[in-house]
């Protein structure tokens, strides 16, 4: 519901529909007969925004209480913004029309790091002081969650509460905390010491954070009321865990529209590189009849056309045999496609990929990371060429002529040979292609070679290791260049700066929330957009900050180094990530969880269990 | 569906107001087809690899501009109540979207010759109210117009003073109303906005603050199009 003063700029903008709210299954409440206002801020487009899976968990959750009421709030496109500063209009929630400021909790997700400067570009223009330092009242709380929360430091000047892990319970608990404070009145830190007393809060202005001369850290205090290290939250069984009953159906395009099916959460595969797969452990299955009930009722409540099933590596899940003729047996019929990303299609029987093959085809992906086995083995990614060239035989009999291959460059221990490694790979997929003898008659084969620059991540076992410079990455894509022989071979990368500052907050302190306020006022936002990201204006900020991205992107660490996250509580062992780290040097693989448990202690945290192994 | 021919086509007739405005002709193809699969419409598919709720607009209708005649046909393939289907669709419609009702079609989309818009600036001055008087009585309104030739984009100035049947200004509460029917239709599609940006020129009001809706849509001889 848009105020009366927005409207003349709905004719001015792009994409006004991002903009006027009222969406089916969207919210409305009386403002007057809830206790607490919640926006649900999502730091990028409405477009990015409203694919994005935890936002519409926690949008039902709260508002599956009486008590409380959530809207959604999206960062605006530069021209809506640009007229919104024009004509003193504040950012607003699209259920209510009511700016930010209104609110008592302002909640952003932080899936990224380069979507920094766009929480603080929207809490300045909802109001809201940007500094943590300059909210003096009770409400709004800025509380922040997403997996960048598990290197909270650079955002700690803008964030009063960030809550590590999953939202589903702490949520509640901090919504009925604050519904408390407000009708005892009470002040702002009177509700902090409390907050910071429930598991999984961590409230940063109660830690103090002292640096050795060499810029490293030296010491993290907790003071008050504040746990020395703080848990990330883990919901025990996904089964009984809220998942909404409907999604808000969006009137424009966006990423990910269509019903979504979450299968679990944490990942069996250890690859060193992969944050997703360390933070989100333990494993937790949810079993096909809920997964299957959840989905029937989004799609009735939703009309979508489509279903999409959602986790790390939907075929390690262990009962995808039993969940997908149940899907696709309403599915289909009622012409809803399914959709299963993050296949591994190596381990699929033949019965389920007889079923595959009733559904619409999408292009066929593989990721094998790195070109040469020795460099898989590093990075744990446990997959060999034959595995590789297999697949893709299958793959080409079945009718496919076209293949993604997904690759990353600057892994620790990566050398040139590496980088060849990836021309050579793709070139013996386009020669399977040519040696099948029922290849589809004048159809070329097309391999897509895709190529992301390694950031190395906290809670990884690649957490000390140095991110290659923007120099190394160009001789390392100019080798690449050279290498690939075919012209049946496309390779893409993307030669950018976003990947330093991405490498320096997502290992970065709490000095660098000064360098973020600076950027920010030079006019940095949407930094994960090529046409706003300006890496001069980020320097400057540095400078002026007396840092430098090397200190944080291109230094190893050594192992006795305090991080600025060792404060933060994964579940996951530091002396696992270390013994992982050293076995990466020797290029020795550790196996999946369902193999051997490699005991990163994630299991800790969920009673003892792990669904990996049952 | 396959093999089942005893299908009735059908039309539907709704509005779409409000913010709802703003939902693009394209994003309103998708809202509509969902709406069909919420309310569970037997409606007919395409029989591609990739079916799909088949929906034929009569005419698009352009962001922004409110309309109390939209229609969309398609093809139900069981025989249902259709009072009855206006009403589970209504029960899942988003804010702004309505159906009125849902009816055996009368003519054929490409029967549409014109249609008839209310034109509303809410904040005239002296100049745009004068200007639209002259402009309107004058022989000539040139306007350029967006056409295709061939592959090509190319505009092309064209009077639009032959593709007006029949205007009506007045002023009410300050603001400065036309009523008008324009040429609509397959061959010769007037769009209102090349109107008003003929008469905004040089007044200095911003053609951006007419707001416009769509009345009615007719035939050649000016019967109603259902």
């Amino acid at each position: 519901m848009v105020k009366k003063e927005v409207e003349p700029l709905l004719k001015r903008v792009q994409k006004p529909a991002a903009y006027t709210g009222g969406e089916l299954n969207s919210v409305i409440k009386d403002k007057n007969s809830v206790k607490l206002r919640y926006a649900f801020c999502f730091p990028d487009n409405y477009e990015i925004g409203m694919s994005h899976l935890g936002l519409k968990i926690l949008y039902g959750l709260v508002n599956d209480r009486e008590d409380a009421w959530c809207e959604r709030v999206f960062a605006p496109w530069e021209d809506m913004e640009a007229l919104m500063r024009e004509n003193n209009i504040k950012l607003y929630a699209h259920e209510s029309g009511d700016s930010l400021d209104e609110f008592d909790l302002i909640g952003f997700t932080l899936q990224y790091e380069l979507s920094y400067t766009n929480v603080l570009n929207m809490l300045d223009l909802g109001g809201v002081p940007v500094l943590k330092k300059d909210r003096r009242t009770l409400t709004p709380i800025v509380i922040a969650g997403g997996p960048c929360v598990c290197n909270p430091e650079p955002m700690a000047d803008f964030i009063d509460i960030f809550l590590p892990g999953e939202g589903e319970e702490v949520t509640n608990e901090l919504v009925d905390l604050l519904i408390k404070h407000k009708e005892m009145g009470s002040t702002r830190l009177e509700f902090l010491r409390e907050a910071a007393k429930i598991d999984g809060v961590y409230v940063p202005e109660f830690y103090d954070v002292e640096y050795n001369a060499d810029g490293t850290v030296k010491s993290i205090t907790n003071r008050e009321t504040a746990p020395a290290k703080v848990k990330k939250r883990v919901i025990s069984d996904l089964d009984t865990a809220f998942y909404p009953k409907d999604f808000v159906v969006p009137f424009i395009d966006v990423v990910h529209d269509r019903t979504v099916g979450e299968v679990f959460r944490g990942c069996i595969r250890g690859c060193r590189f992969c944050q997703a797969g360390f933070i989100g452990r333990p494993i937790r299955e949810k079993s096909p009849e809920v997964i299957n009930g959840q989905c029937r009722a989004i799609s009735d409540a939703t009309g979508y056309d489509e279903i999409s099933l959602c986790s790390l590596s939907t075929s390690d899940y262990t009962k995808i045999d039993k969940l997908i003729p149940m899907l696709f047996d309403w599915a289909l019929k009622e012409n809803i496609n399914v959709a299963l990303p993050s296949l591994r299609v190596d381990n699929f029987s033949d019965e389920l990929l007889e079923e595959l093959k009733k559904i619409r085809r999408s292009g066929l992906t593989f990721a094998p990371e790195a070109g040469t086995q020795r460099l898989r083995d590093a990075i744990n990614k446990n997959v060999t060429e034959d595995e590789v060239l297999n697949t893709a035989k299958k793959a080409f009999e079945g009718g496919w002529t076209a293949v993604k291959l997904y690759f990353m460059m600057g892994l620790p221990t990566e050398e040139l040979e590496d980088i060849a490694g990836i021309a050579d790979l793709a070139q013996k997929v386009v020669d399977l292609y040519y040696s099948n003898p029922n290849k589809p008659k004048g159809k070329a084969v097309t391999v897509s070679v895709s190529c992301a620059s390694f950031v190395p991540k906290p809670f990884t076992p690649f957490q000390w290791e140095p991110q290659d410079t923007a120099d190394m990455l160009q001789e390392k894509q100019k080798h690449l260049m050279e290498s690939v022989k075919s012209r049946k071979i496309s390779v893409s990368y993307h030669q950018s700066n976003t990947s330093v500052l991405e490498g320096v907050f997502a290992r970065g302190d709490r000095r660098l929330g000064e360098v973020i306020y600076k950027a920010w006022q030079k006019g940095c936002k949407f930094d994960s957009w090529d046409e706003f990201f300006n890496f001069d204006n980020w320097l400057e900020a540095f400078a002026e900050c007396g840092l430098t991205t090397e200190f944080y992107a291109n230094r190893r660490r050594e192992y006795d180094e305090i991080l600025p996250w060792d404060h933060m509580d994964y579940g996951i062992r530091k002396e696992f990530l270390i013994e992982e780290s050293k076995k990466a040097h020797k290029s020795e693989t550790t196996p999946h969880c369902r193999i051997k448990c490699a005991a990163c202690g994630a299991n800790r945290l969920n009673g003892g269990k792990c669904d990996a192994r049952k | 569906m396959q093999g089942n021919n005893s299908w009735t086509d059908v039309r539907m007739f709704y509005t779409k107001t409000g913010t709802a405005k703003y939902i693009s002709h394209l994003d309103t193809v998708r809202c509509l087809s969902r709406a069909m699969k919420r309310a569970a419409v037997p409606i007919w598919f395409t029989e591609g690899f990739n079916p799909h709720a088949f929906l034929t607009f009569a005419m698009p209708l352009s962001l922004g501009v409110e309309s109390y005649c939209e229609t969309v046909d398609f093809r139900l393939t069981e025989e249902v109540d259709l009072t009855e289907l206006t009403e589970r669709l209504n029960a899942t419609m988003p804010e702004g979207i309505s159906v009125k009702k849902i009816a055996v079609p009368k003519f054929k989309a490409s029967d549409i010759r014109y249609a008839e818009y209310e034109i509303v600036f809410a904040y005239p001055n002296e100049s745009l109210i004068a200007k639209a008087h002259t402009l309107l009585a004058s022989e000539e309104i040139m306007a350029e117009k967006k056409a295709k030739q061939g592959r090509k984009k190319v505009t092309k100035e064209i009077n639009i003073k032959e593709h007006i049947k029949t205007y009506e200004l007045s002023q009410k509460d300050g603001k400065l109303i036309l009523k008008t029917v324009l040429s609509s239709g397959t061959s010769v599609n007037i769009n209102p906005s090349l109107l008003i940006s003929a008469i905004v020129k040089d007044t200095g009001i911003d053609e951006r603050d007419a707001d416009i809706t769509k009345i009615q849509s007719y035939t050649e001889n000016m019967e109603i199009f259902r």
